[in-house]
């Protein structure tokens, strides 16, 4: 099925009201998962694969992540293990606080997961003017890293996606992400290591925008189960009707000449 | 003569914001050159748009399909009309309707039969259809009953249809609903930005109007003409031109109003910018005496504006009544330099908001060359965004400078928090319930502004007085629910007409005034409340006809010149009246 970005922009933010996010959340929620669509990066089957925790998180109080540890060029937070969808929009926004006051500013934000997401809210970090890289390690066989990062005011990244053939000996499980931020700095990912490595995955950033451009001519091709369950949670914020309800919001007596 | 005066000297003549955004006075605004009817005419007009029919099949009773060319010097594109029979019980306004008289949509290029078999399988559905991502806009009218059978009766007969008819009730049709951006799979606006046939808002929806009225012209001469081919006239060009499109509108308008304030802002910037630069101008003799004709056309129009809203009823007769008044003092104060700023001046302090706001508009039609370029103004790209690292106290700050009004309100006061606003399930229709005693406010749609900024107030100065020291993020990583409403003060503060100055929750507050303020925008005319929430308006009632713009008239200040249109005399006998019988004066060219 198509749909145009605004309408999925909307229903995403809708569905995201639905599942408790406050006003907020939701807004920049929907925009991470439409951002990806509509570079072809698959933005909804990530949503997809995150959509259960999101519905076992829906009650929690308190979803934003907890800050660990700051100075003026470092923060550590702690995601709580909920979605970057919830946690990372804050974190980035520290970052980018950081990095105006000091030039460059390194975020870690540890136990998150649905990173792939966290690429939307990058963009709109890039577009005022931040050069941002993000980098993450999953820790599955193979070990695949993936480091996205936007020059300042662009509007899309170039991504590398690797898997790295001679594990190091630290493999712990790691669940976080680590932002680096540059007021004035490029730095794009440009693969050179003495280490073997698979490179699984390269994005540049002129094929993301041919996406963009195809996006717009054809609209953004989506799952029709993943639609539909979004547009079900979207009604979780509709209110019921009644006779009153109905009749005053309309003209009073009959509408027609 | 014309003399642009500086930035600065324009900031310094502005309105000031708390005049310029009280909800009152927006809800008394009147259509102006700078709406966005006027501007897309005007567009067509300079740059020789062409329309033509492409298909016109239609059966007796009007039914069928009709498909428009529009050729711009940039791009084709297509109006495709279905017009299919409604039985009368099915006939609402209301979103919440299945079925419409017509319903139509303008397609970017070419109509192959692969499209048209595909539009025709989904316009018909409206919001229950998969539209097709080169539409543009989608819509769909009903027709005024009483008006289609009296002017097929008519014209059928050989007569022409009274225009008092038109005078009641301006059009054959009203739309309902006029959606563009993205809906229901339609193209996106973000499409349109880098096409200057249709980048400014909302002129591809005032476009498929524009040719809904053309198809309504045609479609009563057709179905006349097949009642009754030996006897049939057509439609005299003077009740052509008399001949608007109408459209009802509820609660449906106002989210939209709140949650683009950044577009708001560039309407009316524009529309004051336009009228700062205006003040500075010294008048003419010849300027007075247009404004003193422009004035008795828009008393006259007003007098023909009817409505069974009681209130309005008042307001367009006090209007009325203060309008001769405005005339004595303009024709008996000398022409000094500063005489439209002692207009203004003086009309604040002794006319009524509507008629303060109608001589802001009758000004703006003096002076095309200062307001035409504000035309292109009217987009901006949308975005509202954090400034992390600003100090807390400074946020603080921002809200008692540019949110004074939102703190001056008593939110313990019942009378303040009587209203909440929701979605229903209906087709997602906005709706107001009363707090505490309708359900859903456990839903309620965030469109109130000053309690959520006074909420915000409060705890920002709780937390300022343990870290008085605080950025932005610092606070919002402890409040984090307080993220969207701060990127709004953020933001907003640099554009200080952005924000509607109301308690949308307030139990006084009238929710016709947003309805009012996006529609004089369009460019509607006649206002007609059907309720506090709902309102008939009439759009394109008196400009210019398809075929005078394929004619590509040469003076196009003339052919601009169709606001506040009267309603024509038709002299001739109505028995020789033809469609090409200009039996009276184009209604609105002259007062």
């Amino acid at each position: 099925m198509k749909v145009s970005y605004n309408e999925l922009q909307g229903l995403c933010r809708k569905a995201f009201q639905g599942l408790n996010f406050e006003d907020g959340d939701a807004s920049d929620a929907a925009d991470m998962v439409a951002w990806m669509q509509l570079y072809e990066l698959n933005g909804l089957e990530a949503l997809n694969r995150g959509l259960d925790y999101l519905l076992a998180e829906q009650h929690a109080e308190e979803r934003a992540p907890v800050l660990l540890y700051a100075d003026d060029d470092l923060a550590v937070l702690d995601g709580q293990g909920h979605s970057v969808l919830q946690s990372s929009s804050l974190a980035l926004e520290l970052g980018f606080a950081k990095a105006r006051a000091r030039g460059l500013a390194v975020i870690k934000i540890r136990r998150c997961h649905n990173r792939q997401l966290i690429m939307g809210y990058l963009a709109r970090i890039a577009g005022r003017g931040m050069n941002v890289t993000a980098f993450w390690r999953n820790a599955q066989n193979p070990l695949t890293e993936q480091v996205v990062g936007f020059r300042a005011n662009s509007s899309v990244p170039e991504i590398r996606v690797y898997a790295v053939t001679q594990v190091p000996e630290e493999n712990e499980p790691n669940d976080g992400v680590t932002l680096v931020f540059a007021n004035h700095v490029e730095l794009l990912p440009s693969m050179r290591s003495e280490y073997d490595y698979d490179l699984l995955a390269c994005h540049k950033e002129s094929a993301l925008i041919a996406s963009r451009e195809r996006a717009m001519l054809d609209g953004i091709t989506i799952d029709d189960a993943v639609w539909d369950k979004l547009k079900h949670l979207a009604t979780r914020i509709l209110v019921e009707s009644t006779d009153a309800s109905r009749s005053g919001a309309g003209p009073g007596t009959t509408d027609n000449d | 003569m014309m003399e642009r005066i500086s930035p600065r000297e324009e900031s310094l003549r502005l309105r000031a914001p708390e005049r310029v955004m009280d909800l009152e006075r927006l809800g008394s605004l009147h259509p102006s050159r700078l709406s966005f009817v006027r501007s897309l005419i005007r567009q067509m007009a300079r740059q020789r748009w062409q329309i033509s029919a492409t298909r016109f099949d239609l059966d007796d009773a009007g039914h069928g399909t009709a498909i428009y060319r529009l050729q711009t010097p940039c791009g084709r594109y297509h109006g495709v009309i279905f017009s299919q029979p409604l039985s009368d019980d099915a006939r609402s306004d209301r979103v919440i309707a299945e079925a419409w008289d017509v319903t139509f949509g303008v397609v970017e290029g070419d109509v192959d039969e692969a499209l048209l078999e595909q539009m025709a399988a989904n316009v018909p559905l409206q919001e229950a259809g998969r539209q097709h991502p080169r539409l543009l806009v989608l819509s769909r009218a009903n027709r005024s009953l009483r008006n289609f059978a009296a002017f097929s009766e008519a014209l059928s007969a050989g007569r022409q249809p009274d225009p008092a008819w038109l005078t009641q009730a301006g059009y054959l049709y009203r739309t309902t609903a006029v959606y563009g951006n993205g809906k229901f799979g339609m193209a996106d606006f973000d499409r349109l930005k880098d096409n200057p046939d249709f980048q400014r808002p909302f002129s591809a929806q005032m476009l498929a109007v524009y040719l809904l009225r053309h198809f309504s012209i045609q479609q009563i001469e057709h179905v006349a003409r097949r009642q009754s081919p030996a006897t049939a006239v057509g439609l005299a060009t003077p009740l052509k031109r008399y001949l608007g499109i109408g459209n009802s509108t509820g609660l449906g308008m106002a989210p939209f109003l709140i949650n683009h304030p950044q577009l708001i802002e560039q309407w009316v910037k524009s529309r004051e910018q336009a009228l700062a630069q205006i003040s500075a101008q010294q008048p003419e003799e010849a300027q007075r005496e247009r404004l003193l004709a422009l004035l008795s056309r828009a008393q006259r129009h007003l007098e023909q504006t009817v409505t069974a809203d009681l209130e309005q009823g008042e307001r367009n007769a006090e209007t009325v009544a203060m309008l001769p008044e405005v005339r004595i003092w303009l024709e008996q104060v000398p022409l000094t330099y500063d005489l439209w700023q002692e207009l203004t001046e003086w009309s604040y302090r002794a006319l009524s908001l509507e008629a303060q706001e109608l001589i802001n508009t009758l000004l703006l039609e003096l002076y095309p060359a200062i307001v035409e370029p504000f035309e292109n103004r009217m987009g901006v790209t949308e975005r509202l965004e954090l400034t992390p690292e600003m100090p807390l106290v400074r946020l603080k700050q921002l809200i008692e400078t540019h949110y004074d009004w939102a703190l001056a309100y008593d939110f313990d006061d019942s009378e303040n928090r009587y209203w909440f606003w929701y979605r229903s399930v209906e087709k997602e229709e906005p709706r107001l319930g009363v707090r505490g005693h309708e359900p859903g406010v456990d839903r309620e749609l965030k469109l109130a502004i000053a309690p959520r900024v006074a909420g915000t107030h409060r705890v920002v100065a709780e937390y300022l007085r343990d870290h008085p020291r605080a950025t932005v993020v610092d606070f919002l990583i402890q409040h984090s629910r307080y993220k969207d409403i701060v990127r709004r003060i953020q933001t907003m503060a640099e554009t200080p007409l952005g924000e509607i100055r109301a308690n949308l929750w307030a139990r006084e507050m009238k929710p016709m005034h947003l309805l009012r303020a996006k529609l004089s925008f369009f460019g509607a005319s006649r206002f007609d409340p059907k309720s506090d929430r709902w309102v008939r308006i009439t759009l394109f009632q008196g400009a210019p006809l398809v075929e005078e713009l394929n004619a590509e008239p040469d003076d196009l200040r003339d052919f601009d010149d169709w606001s506040f249109p009267l309603e024509p005399s038709l002299n001739a006998s109505p028995e020789s009246a033809t469609s090409d019988t200009r039996t009276t004066a184009i209604p609105g060219a002259t007062p």
